[in-house]
């Protein structure tokens, strides 16, 4: 699946833009406020209904206008022509594909994968746990539909759950039965999830290694580790987690929370067995971020059957010219990919080949180089 | 634009119905004074002995005409085998599946503390006394496979296993995130990418 083109109106800096692409590599040149990483964020709204910098559309639309518009084609078996359109008079956005209307996010998910490596990918290696639990659960839920389901499930669980432990603690509730009920409920799911992420895992870290040691030319060696149950490695999570569940009721009931589950796991990133949070220098986790998403396009593109479109935002001005040109060599493999840069002098080792397309944007013009 | 104030008030509480919205009120309301008047009394006393005729069941809180309702009543059908559903809307479902000869056992609803629904606002109390007065075997928890679901599924068989019942669930299901409203709350946003169907 290519996208072919792609017209904006009214959308972010661009008032009318057109733009055709390769389906090969893309590089998007520009200075500063030039527009560059809203173009990406536009091919990520086709696919996904969404921005992936904000939560709001307003925050999208042109300053003094009403409405944005964004128009897609993607090349398939058959073409596929997509309209994202907003109003700010309405608060409404539609979603059209081939003229028809699609209003639930489950009917265009999956249509167009996407991955998006980003300067933000920073607190994926840098970050808390809920970061690294929001990376891995998004490649997960894109890759088994049994998994999303169980999230959410437990994530209900959750607050019900937590719900519950106030009203009891306000005293409107004395029934402790109905919390043993729902601490079953969190135990169940909960060490259904811990499974299915032991499998993920497993299976998500030699595409990693994979993709880490393409970059690097096999000169550090990374690992996973799934960090559950408060640091658990044995075979019965059950016992386990009722175990840690007794541990922690007084302390659950006083502070009103739900302390033990996969809502506090963790993931532990390291390089040839030393931590590379505490450890690594800014190349090694800049390396490790991009490695993670390479396994995640290698690992989607295997589990869905579908090669996802890759987007790359401002990511060799941080890297070093040798692994840069590593990085441009492995997404020979990837397919499309639409890369931001803001100077292209800075990068002629990326070896541009007459099948990629270099657009330059320059105070709203758009030229092809 | 003024509308006369008849026409108003009927769209206002037609718009009150469950997944009506206030277009489908408009049309239903302008479907209703365009209708004949035989065809008006009709539904107006059809929507009256809902109200009227109809009441709960005393012992399953199924939907009945009587005060036992005609499955309760009825001494073909397996008195020693309960169904608990969670609304009367699935003994109906349940009922045409034409597998089922036991009895019922309607909830009212299910477990949930979000909004304050505890086992008190349940039929639970109503269901524990069924064991003093009838002959018992087996308790089959029919309830829909979601969060709340099976928590109230888990709370059940808690109460009632201790009394020698058999206790049986139906297999847990699936809840799909489906629009896109839903996708925000649950912050689960690009997660749901790409997912493949299984
Ligand atoms: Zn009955």
């Amino acid at each position: 699946m290519i996208l072919t083109s792609v017209k904006l109106k009214n959308f972010r800096c661009h008032k009318d833009i057109s733009l055709s692409f390769s389906e090969n590599l893309n590089y998007i040149v520009g200075g500063n406020g030039q527009g560059k990483t809203a173009i990406l964020e536009s091919i990520y709204y086709l696919c996904t209904t969404k921005s992936h910098n904000t939560n709001s559309d307003i925050e999208v639309l042109k300053f003094g206008e009403n409405v944005f518009e964004i128009f897609g084609s993607f090349k398939n078996l058959v073409n596929d022509e997509v309209r994202v359109i907003y109003s700010s008079e309405e608060n409404k956005k539609r979603y059209l594909q081939n003229g028809k209307h699609k209003h639930r996010l489950s009917e265009v998910i999956g249509n167009y994968p996407i991955v998006l490596l980003t300067p933000v990918d920073h607190s994926i290696t840098f970050g808390y746990p809920g970061d690294r639990r929001k990376f891995f659960d998004s490649i997960y839920c894109q890759a088994s539909a049994a998994y999303l389901g169980l999230l959410v499930d437990y994530n209900r669980t959750i607050r019900q759950r937590t719900s519950l432990l106030y009203s009891i603690r306000e005293n409107r509730n004395k029934n402790f039965s109905e919390l043993d009920a729902w601490t079953q409920k969190l135990l169940e799911t909960g060490a259904e999830l811990i499974n299915y992420r032991k499998n993920f895992f497993s299976e998500f870290e030699l595409f990693v290694k994979q993709a880490h040691s393409e970059i690097l030319n096999g000169n550090e060696n990374p690992g996973l580790t799934y960090f559950y149950l408060s640091g658990y490695d044995g075979k019965d999570i059950k016992d386990r987690f009722a175990e840690l569940l007794e541990a922690k009721r007084e302390d659950e009931l006083r502070r009103c929370a739900c302390l033990v589950g996969p809502h506090k796991d963790d993931f532990i990133f390291d390089i040839n067995g030393i931590n590379l949070k505490t450890f690594g220098s800014q190349g090694q986790h800049k390396t490790f971020q991009v490695a993670l998403r390479f396994a995640e396009f290698f690992y989607l593109k295997e589990k869905t059957g579908k090669a996802p479109i890759f987007l790359l935002d401002d990511v060799f001005g941080e890297l070093d010219t040798a692994r840069s040109v590593r990085i441009s060599e492995n997404l020979r493999r990837v397919g499309q990919t639409f890369i931001t840069l803001t100077d292209f002098t800075d990068i002629s080792y990326l070896h541009k080949r007459s099948t990629d397309t270099v657009i330059k944007l320059m105070d709203g013009i758009v030229t092809y180089a | 634009m003024q509308i006369a104030e008849p026409l108003q008030i009927a769209i206002e509480e037609l718009s009150k119905l469950p997944s009506i919205g206030r277009k489908t009120a408009q049309r239903l309301a302008i479907h209703l004074l365009k209708s004949d008047i035989d065809a008006v009394e009709k539904l107006l006393s059809a929507i009256q002995n809902l109200k009227t005729k109809l009441r709960f069941c005393n012992r399953c809180f199924n939907i009945s005409t009587e005060d036992l309702c005609d499955i309760c009543s009825n001494h073909k059908r397996d008195h020693s085998l309960i169904c608990v559903v969670e609304e009367a809307s699935d003994v109906i479902a349940v009922e045409k599946s034409n597998e089922y000869h036991g009895s019922y056992h309607v909830l009212a609803g299910v477990l949930s503390p979000l909004s304050g629904v505890g086992p008190e606002s349940l039929h639970i109390k109503e269901l524990l006394k069924r064991f003093e007065t009838e002959e018992i075997q087996e308790i089959i928890l029919a309830l829909n496979p979601d969060t709340e679901g099976e928590a109230t599924s888990l709370y059940l068989a808690k109460l009632i296993k201790p009394l020698g019942v058999k206790v049986s669930r139906i297999a847990r299901g699936l809840p799909i995130g489906g629009d896109l409203e839903f996708a925000d709350e649950a912050t689960i946003g690009r997660a749901v990418l790409g997912r493949i169907t299984l």
